[in-house]
């Protein structure tokens, strides 16, 4: 390859003159590969505090709202539960801070909203009244509050019992149950705007965590070239690497525990302030109490502070004091959290430190200047790949361990992480065979009922597909036969037209009252069939379509194999006394077999992967009986939306593709070893 | 040897009969499309049948012919039915597909052929391993990829890039055992009179494989214009369909408009058949090739 002699040659100014001076200090790649490992730390750790940091703003913000409404079912319970007399509800909703927003209270039985400070509740619209038809949701949302209540207390299940939901433009709902003699009898909710303004953690001090290390690495090399051990870019500076390990460590080190200090005093303002609104909503529900002569200030705990379970967090105590032990326990469950992420932030940055300070990034950089236009040439391609094939490749795998559905896409991964249940559901689900009150009927949604259905689909399609393009080709090969390459044009139309469209035309063939099919049958005084009722009818539905498309790709490969045979053979065996039935097995089928396996191989995956007839034609019925793999997985993600389950379901497929292709290129193997 | 003709001229009767038959099967549901179109309605059925039908009655039924021949069906698909439209949106989606594919394909094809660089192997390796992922692993990531993070679902540019990029591995091995063939001195005589490396690609080497850049672009416009479960999961909007979402359209759920179903078939169906009895000898060299490969 003269060319790529030609293409190095713009590259020998490498070896020039070395750069000396501040320049070739702070960019050498020691010193590069400390500044952006530093930057990727401070980085990190600063987004990681400033999340955490908004977190813990929005939960005292939903806490503040929680306060008010256990407030209010409190006395909402009191009313409803007929210790106090009177019971002006309208009163008690409006003496509570509106911020915006409005009180709702619904009793469940009747489905009564109680009362209501929303201003599209007033006129003949004013609570209280039944609910109407468009506020089913509000009572649906109450029964399932309820639901979560005696799950919880039945199965110390784990369902959320306060319901917060963002409705989009900043508003926020939030519902919480209330009690009559126990039970749950109805909702109290509010809705407002949330309007949180996060104190962020300083980017003055990230910022000088980043430059710092660098420096200090300027430095070190500074001090090296001047003892005349100036390290080379490409080589291996292990020196190097761990005095920028210990530097960046170190200032992240300082940088990650100033941050978390200043969180914990963070969280401790923000707890001043929910005590602070504590004991303002106590005041105002005590005042209000007193006209109607119910009891509302909690008890010996605060049981208005709680979590989404309605536990008590015991952090705000009943007269509004702070409970400091509480408190330092909630942060010390945040900053352990905070702690393992911030190691995980400190071994990106050594992987980045060891690629510059160990000269992969300088050989890297020449590689690519010496290569340039080769990567040039295919970067745009390689781009795509990564971004549509194999990254999703590696999603699909890592979605495959998650309970990802069309609910929580938007959560990270690791929230809905599973581990290995999906495959556990998919392949330890062995009961093919359900016994139930009317007998044992066959599970058609087991993976294992649709991996035989597959198997049996390719096996017939495939053995249809080798048979029938075998004798086409045959009859079309004979010798002196007219009409040959009209017959050949029509026999393959079939392979041309795109097979969506062929899939849905059988789809009206088979029509049970006006399909041809049903009216040939007929003509010959059968009954008509009702294609798509039965298991065994459905699958022939999908082999007719499917032989019907395929045996064109066959026929025409074997008719390029017998033409390439030498009559010579023919002539010899001829000679010799051999019959025409001699000649096809003895000749025809050992010379076709280059032809024919490669065939049968790719399209055993092709029929494995046919989507379109199954998906097209049964559409998997009856009852998904006839599905294949394929369409199966396809209806989980896309009808079920369990993406989740769906990849794994995808993965098992893929491995099940994988097996069958590393047995078929041992079986090649091993037939090209008999045959050469 | 006059006993020896006739007894071929018999064979060849049985192997006429045998034919034909296959022949009557292989085209029959083509017929069917072609009756159902010009029947000019949307009935399944070919004619009424009468109340106590007899076998030539049943006989009729099947015999694709139509009762009244009409142009009722095409004249209507296209002008009540948003079918234009859709047909606009599969050349859209098509063309784009072409013009970005041959572009990926080609260059990176030129780069595997003509450059040694480190990865080289590795890349090639990589596209061919990627021909073994299954559709639906990849399906679900590039839905939420194309849809969630990217913004692009129910639009064009997202099923553009992902129909491009998934051909780009055929593409470019078929591209690059052509780009191989071309010599090498042709180049390395252009480099001598100072021609640069953009000049070689686009002046030397993209003319001369003309053919092949041809059968790719061909190809991808194939697989986009027939390409029927991504656009039917990506596409949410009737006015945004493609041509086989909008036919499945006429057809799915509870619709039977198999008159307009059929005649917007043979619209689109009528330049790929055309085009595929064309190509189909390139086909089949292909991919028996890249059978045997793995």
């Amino acid at each position: 390859m003269s060319i790529v002699a030609q293409e190095t040659a713009y590259d020998s100014s490498e070896a020039g003159p070395r750069r000396k001076g501040l320049a070739a200090l702070l960019l050498h790649p020691a010193a590069l590969g400390t500044l952006l490992a530093a930057a990727i730390l401070s980085g990190l750790t600063w987004w990681f505090i400033s999340q955490a940091r908004g977190e813990l703003a929005e939960d005292a913000w939903n806490r503040g709202v929680i306060i008010e409404l256990e407030a209010l079912a409190d006395i909402v319970a009191g009313v409803e539960g007929g210790s106090a007399t009177g019971g002006d509800l309208p009163a008690v909703l409006r003496a509570l801070p509106q911020h915006d927003g409005h009180f709702k209270v619904l009793r469940l039985s009747g489905a009564r909203l109680l009362a209501s400070t929303d201003p599209a509740d007033a006129g003949d619209r004013a609570a209280p009244r039944r609910l109407d038809r468009e506020e089913k949701w509000l009572f649906d949302l109450g029964q399932e509050l309820r639901a979560a209540v005696e799950t919880n207390r039945a199965e110390r299940g784990e369902r959320r019992q306060v319901e917060v939901t963002p409705l989009g433009d900043g508003q926020v709902r939030i519902s919480l149950p209330y009690y009559v003699d126990g039970d749950v009898a109805g909702i109290v909710q509010a809705q407002r705007p949330r309007v949180i303004a996060v104190e962020r953690p300083s980017w003055v001090a990230a910022a000088a965590a980043a430059i710092i290390p660098w420096l200090l690495m300027a430095g070190f090399l500074a001090w090296r070239r001047s003892r005349d051990a100036w390290p080379e870019p490409t080589g291996r500076n292990w020196l190097a690497f761990v005095i920028g390990l210990v530097v960046v460590g170190g200032v992240g080190w300082a940088l990650g525990s100033m941050f978390i200090s200043d969180t914990r005093d963070y969280q401790a303002e923000l707890a001043e302030a929910l005590a602070a609104n504590f004991t303002d909503v106590r005041e105002r529900m005590a005042f209000v109490a007193g006209g109607q002569a119910i009891s509302v200030a909690p008890g010996a705990e605060n049981t208005w502070d709680v979590d989404l379970y309605q536990r008590p967090l015991g952090i705000i105590g009943p007269g509004g004091s702070i409970d400091a032990a509480a408190l330092s326990a909630q942060a010390g469950r945040i900053e352990g959290a905070l702690g393992e992420a911030l190691w995980g932030n400190l071994a990106a940055a050594a992987v980045v430190l060891a690629f510059f300070s160990l000269g992969f990034a300088s050989r890297t950089r020449g590689a690519l200047r010496e290569h340039r236009y080769a990567y040039f040439y295919v970067l745009p391609a390689m781009f795509g790949m990564l971004i549509l094939v194999f990254f999703p490749f590696v999603y699909g795998i890592a979605l495959s361990f998650t309970e990802q559905t069309v609910m929580n896409v938007s959560e990270p991964i690791t929230e809905v992480w599973a581990g290995f249940a999906n495959y556990v559901q998919i392949l330890g689900d062995v009961d093919i065979v359900q016994s139930t009150a009317a007998g044992s009927v066959i599970n058609y949604q087991n993976f294992y009922w649709t991996l035989f259905i597959t198997i049996c689909w390719t096996v017939s399609n495939v053995a249809v597909g080798v048979t029938l393009g075998m004798l086409l080709a045959l009859a079309l090969n004979t010798k002196g036969l007219r009409f040959t390459n009209l017959y050949r044009v029509l026999l393959i139309l079939p392979w041309a037209i795109p097979n969506y469209i062929t899939a849905l035309i059988w789809k009206g063939m088979f029509h049970q009252q006006f399909g041809v099919i049903n009216q040939g049958i007929q003509m010959f005084g059968g009954e008509p069939i009702a294609w798509f009722d039965g298991v065994f009818s459905a699958f022939m539905t999908g082999l007719m379509t499917n032989g019907w498309l395929s045996f064109p790709f066959m026929m025409v490969v074997i008719l390029g194999g017998l033409q390439s045979i030498s009559q010579d053979m023919y002539e010899a065996a001829t000679i010799d006394g051999a019959s025409k039935w001699q000649q096809f097995w003895q000749i025809t089928l050992p010379s076709l077999k280059p032809t024919i396996v490669p065939a049968v191989i790719i399209s055993v995956v092709w029929t494995f992967n046919m989507f379109n007839v199954i998906y097209l034609v049964s559409g998997g019925e009856p009852a998904g009986a006839n599905e294949i793999l394929i369409t199966k997985a396809y209806k989980i993600a896309f009808e079920e939306y369990r993406y989740g389950y769906a990849a794994a379901y995808s993965v098992v497929i893929f491995l099940i593709l994988l097996v069958y292709g590393v047995f078929q290129t041992r079986m090649t193997r091993a037939t090209e070893a008999t045959t050469t | 040897m006059s006993k020896k003709t006739r007894s071929g001229a018999v064979s060849h009767l049985w192997l006429h009969l045998f034919l034909v038959f296959f022949t009557i099967i292989a085209v029959y549901p083509v017929l069917w499309v072609f009756t159902v179109a010009f029947s000019g309605q949307q009935n399944l059925a070919f004619v009424d049948l009468p109340p106590d039908p007899g076998f030539l009655d049943r006989l009729r039924a099947v015999v694709p012919w139509p009762a009244t021949i009409s142009l009722q069906n095409f004249t209507d698909v296209v002008t009540q039915q948003p079918f234009l439209r859709w047909m606009l949106n599969s050349a859209i989606v098509s063309a784009l597909t072409t013009i970005l594919g041959v572009f990926l394909a080609c260059t990176a094809a030129y780069a595997f052929s003509r450059f040694q660089f480190p990865g080289r192997k590795a890349g090639m390796m990589s596209f061919l391993v990627s021909q073994m992922f299954p559709g639906t692993l990849l399906l679900v990531p590039i839905y939420i990829i194309i849809t969630q993070w990217l913004g692009l679902g129910n639009s064009f540019i997202g099923l553009v890039l992902v129909y491009s990029v998934t051909a780009i591995p055929f593409c470019v091995w078929m591209l690059k055992g052509y780009f191989d063939t071309i010599p090498l001195e042709i180049e390395e005589s252009a480099i001598m009179d100072g021609a640069s490396r953009q000049a070689i690609f686009f002046r030397i080497i993209l003319p001369l494989a003309k053919p092949a850049v041809a059968v790719t672009a061909l190809f991808s416009f194939m697989t986009a214009w027939n390409e029927f479960i991504l656009a039917a999961t990506f596409l949410e909007e009737e006015v945004k369909y493609t041509a086989p979402v909008g036919l499945k359209f006429f057809v799915g759920g509870f619709a039977s408009q198999w008159g307009y179903f059929s005649a917007g078939s043979i619209i689109i169906s009528i330049p790929v058949v055309l085009l595929f009895l064309y190509l189909q000898k390139y086909l089949v060299s292909g991919l028996t090739a890249g059978g045997v490969k793995g």
